[in-house]
């Protein structure tokens, strides 16, 4: 992670006196209890999170042409959707194999679509806000969370970059089998494939790794193998929508990184870190909101580049 | 510097698991491949009109369920690890629910966005019936190319070909059929030649009453291309495969017999 740090200079870490409880001249705690700590975004994000999987379902069983398809491909009233990294394989092999002639119209839209609006909106957004596994993973934290508390079972954590090694390995391993390899074992996929159309025995592969990642790392196939994640992270990179941080607001709790399922996009609220009195957080972040409504101060907020100067 | 090497050394080590495993998943799927590709497609499991070839269907299909919701009469079904295909991909089991073009349009040939089932000679072949027709036909009052058009894209779909298993046919020994061929629970639906209907029918619903069973070639929505009555040498009243047929797997859903007398065998290339 010492990789990825800003490399200006940090800003003095912040006096006592500026810290905005002090300030008020009241203890952290009756602070933290006067601007409460809701769920808001959270329950947002569950709610868009359940109606478009829900959508994808009745959409198939009640033979309503809205959101037809899966989440590895779909079809929005008629419009085209394709997965990127999806794509992303089949346009490696099919350059390789030749079928890249027979690709349709229908396939570059839905992919270019897909891209630009995720650009839009902050590439990992699609993580928090759509995908069915990080909803059961976001249980499965919990669950997780309070074997570690209660020191039942220890905490492993990897190289964040490693995501990358498996993007470039799926990518490579779809080439030489010239099989979407990636779609075999992709839990977001069969997920979405089984509550549409039914479930099956892979249903097991997803379980067995909930169950590996409430017992042995947190979000493992999140943090550390998803390369679905990982185009959406490259994409995110330049994205306009995402979550903003300011120094003056933040007491250097570090409660939004408790609540962060990727905090070392958060970096920057350790006391004496920030190189600048406001951030962005990095393109690894889901913009799932949980910081939002985690932080007392209210330091933590969406943002579109650019725009809150001008309103 | 320290705590950079010690990072440095963690990331090394944890690529070096993950290219591990990759490869490992890479070996055991490619040697599945291997072994499968060639028996993955039988006469239980066929792919869906348009297929092109499994090698090539097996990365083309990116297992969006496109096809799947399309499908009026619901005959193709995702592959689980039970079928021994690959994990998501498209099948049609016709003895439970043939492809009896009762959509009119081949839907779910079109609707692929990665041409798994590739569109295009479809709709060449109907643009090219619309013309030959459109010769004969611009003046008339009931102007209307759509038949013949879906019945030039129909005709050229290759799912496989019947083949009749003479052991078991009723008309091989010379009998009837009276009843209802799949009992009364039978979910299959199909939408007869010779019917109004505009939506297939519950195959259940339907009463056949023949002095020599010929339901096979009733039923077959390609029509007489495809399979035809025909004496034998024995002088008996036999259905006949031709090279019409594409494979759609009608007369195997309808086929009276406990074990389906007629099963479509997969078009060696």
């Amino acid at each position: 992670m010492n990789w990825r740090m800003n490399k200006n200079k940090p800003l003095p870490a912040k006096r006592k006196e500026d810290i905005p409880y002090i300030k008020e001249g009241i203890t952290f705690k009756e602070w933290k209890a006067k601007n409460g700590s809701g769920h808001k975004w959270r329950s947002i994000r569950w709610t868009v999170l359940i109606s478009i999987n829900v959508l994808f379902i009745i959409s198939f069983s009640l033979d309503l042409a809205i959101l037809e398809g899966s989440l590895s491909g779909s079809r929005l009233i008629g419009f085209y959707l394709m997965d990127p990294f999806n794509s992303l394989q089949e346009l490696v092999i099919s350059a390789y194999s030749g079928h890249f002639g027979l690709l349709t119209m229908n396939f570059a839209i839905g992919a270019l679509t897909i891209l630009f609006f995720y650009f839009l909106m902050g590439g990992r957004t699609y993580c928090s806000w759509i995908c069915p596994y990080h909803f059961l993973a976001e249980w499965g934290d919990k669950l997780h969370n309070y074997l570690v508390k209660k020191k039942k079972i220890k905490e492993h954590k990897f190289n964040i970059y490693l995501r990358f090694v498996f993007w470039t390995g799926f990518l490579l391993l779809a080439l030489l089998t010239q099989n979407l390899v990636f779609e075999d074992v992709n839990p977001v996929g069969i997920l979405s494939r089984a509550m549409i159309y039914g479930p099956g025995l892979i249903l097991l592969w997803v379980l067995a790794l909930l169950i590996f990642e409430i017992v042995y790392s947190k979000r493992f196939w999140c943090s550390y193998i998803c390369p679905i994640g990982a185009t959406w992270s490259m994409v995110g990179k330049l994205s306009p929508f995402g979550v903003k941080f300011e120094l003056d607001k933040c007491a250097h709790c570090r409660d939004c990184q408790d609540v962060c399922e990727v905090p070392h996009v958060l970096w920057f609220v350790e006391r004496g870190k920030a190189t600048k009195v406001r951030h962005d957080a990095g393109s690894d972040c889901t913009r799932c909101g949980l910081c939002i409504d985690a932080c007392p101060g209210n330091a933590l907020n969406y943002t579109i580049k650019g725009w809150d100067k001008i309103l | 510097m320290g705590k950079h090497s010690i990072n440095r050394r963690q990331f090394l080590k944890s690529s070096l698991i993950a290219v591990g495993s990759l490869t490992a998943v890479g070996v055991g799927v490619g040697y599945l491949q291997k072994v499968t590709t060639e028996e993955r497609i039988n006469q239980k499991f066929l792919r869906p009109p348009g297929a092109i070839k499994e090698k090539d269907f097996i990365y083309a299909c990116i297992k969006c369920g496109l096809c799947i919701q399309i499908c009026p009469v619901h005959a193709i079904k995702f592959a689980g690890i039970k079928e021994g295909l690959a994990y998501g991909t498209p099948y049609i089991d016709v003895r439970e629910q043939a492809c009896d073009f009762s959509c009119d349009s081949i839907q779910c040939v079109e609707t692929c966005p990665t041409s798994a089932l590739y569109f295009v000679p479809f709709k060449m072949a109907g643009e090219k019936a619309i013309e030959k027709y459109n010769l004969t036909h611009k003046a008339d009052v009931n102007y209307n190319p759509f038949p013949v058009q879906i019945k030039a894209m129909k005709s050229i779909v290759r799912m496989g070909k019947a083949k009749i298993n003479t052991g078991t046919c009723l008309a091989y020994k010379g009998k009837g059929f009276k009843g209802t061929p799949r009992g009364d629970k039978f979910k299959g639906v199909n939408r007869s030649p010779y019917s109004q209907d505009q939506r297939a029918t519950p195959v259940r619903d339907k009463f056949y009453d023949e002095k020599i069973c010929h339901i096979c070639v009733k039923e077959c929505p390609i029509g007489e291309t495809a399979i035809i009555q025909k004496k034998n040498d024995k002088g008996l009243l036999v259905p006949e495969v031709l090279d019409g047929c594409t494979g759609c797997g009608v007369c195997v859903m309808v086929c009276p017999t406990e074990e389906p007398s007629i099963v479509i065998e997969p078009i060696k290339s």
